[in-house]
């Protein structure tokens, strides 16, 4: 079972707020690269995993996740908190408006809500952790895009941690699947599902 | 290990653990209700005494008390979701 700490992983200090941000972070909680997309991915996927090691990991990741979904739901809070109908408009956040006035809705930033097709669970320890590995390389080009487009560095800070992150993730993820490999027999990996062959 | 100790542990954590949930749930939405704090205050010390009883002997519930300095226990099978672990 889960136990809630009430503090971030790391600070969300914005003084402006900004619709156009808020609008294009919004990907990273409902998108398909997003934190909410890698929580379910991981948390789900740790049922099928033939090696504890790699249930560690999967389950701290995904934990971990969770508290990154609530950071990016803590920058949206703040960089919509206060806008006047005018600055909502202008920013084109009137159609998010309009359905969820300034609750956060976990969608991408084309506006398509969040949906379980963005995570793969094969039930395979390759297939999943090679799903895991390319997951967190997008989600850090995802970052590396709001980096791109974003200039205030209150907003800038914690997406760069969260970014890092991502880079840390895969590291992870590379030994969970050295792990993987040095446990199968090397002549049938790719032939073999050692939480279903025996 | 004996498995029927460890059960009976378990279960005496989860009863007091959902006890003290139930109590959480009503202190949110009454948070002077003085009779539901004194029993949120007993609930957690008992609760508290079972978790270390429990972690000295089977290993870690959380991440935070792992007590070997040797090895890393927190991985150990069985999961939660595991037969063997409930």
């Amino acid at each position: 079972m889960w136990i809630y700490e009430k503090k971030l992983q790391y600070p969300v200090k914005i003084k402006n707020p900004n619709a156009n941000y808020a609008r294009i972070i919004i990907s990273q909680l409902g998108g398909a690269d997003g934190e909410l997309a890698a929580s379910m991915r991981y948390l789900h996927q740790r049922y099928s995993m033939p090696y504890r090691e790699v249930v560690g990991i999967l389950t701290d990741v995904g934990t971990e996740e969770l508290a990154h979904l609530e950071m990016i739901s803590a920058i949206l809070y703040q960089l919509t908190k206060g806008l006047s109908p005018e600055e909502i408009k202008r920013a084109g956040l009137d159609t998010y408006f309009v359905d969820h006035t300034a609750g956060i809705y976990p969608i991408a930033a084309s506006g398509v809500p969040f949906d379980m097709k963005y995570v793969g669970i094969k039930g395979d320890i390759i297939a999943d952790l090679n799903e895991d590995l390319a997951a967190e390389q997008k989600a850090r080009v995802t970052y590396d895009n709001i980096l791109r487009l974003v200039d205030d560095p209150d907003v800038r800070d914690p997406i760069k941690y969260l970014r890092q992150r991502e880079i840390v993730h895969y590291q992870r993820f590379g030994d969970a699947l050295r792990i993987t490999q040095d446990n199968l027999n090397s002549k049938n990996f790719y032939a073999f599902n050692p939480s279903f062959d025996k | 290990m004996n498995l029927n100790e460890r059960d009976n542990l378990l279960r005496k954590i989860q009863a007091e653990d959902f006890a003290l949930y139930e109590t959480v749930l009503f202190l949110d939405g009454h948070p002077h209700d003085e009779a539901a704090l004194a029993f949120y205050s007993a609930h957690r010390d008992t609760l508290e005494k079972l978790k270390r009883e429990y972690t000295k002997k089977y290993g870690p519930l959380t991440i935070y008390d792992n007590g070997d300095s040797k090895c890393w226990h927190w991985i150990d099978k069985p999961w939660p979701w595991e037969k063997e672990a409930n």
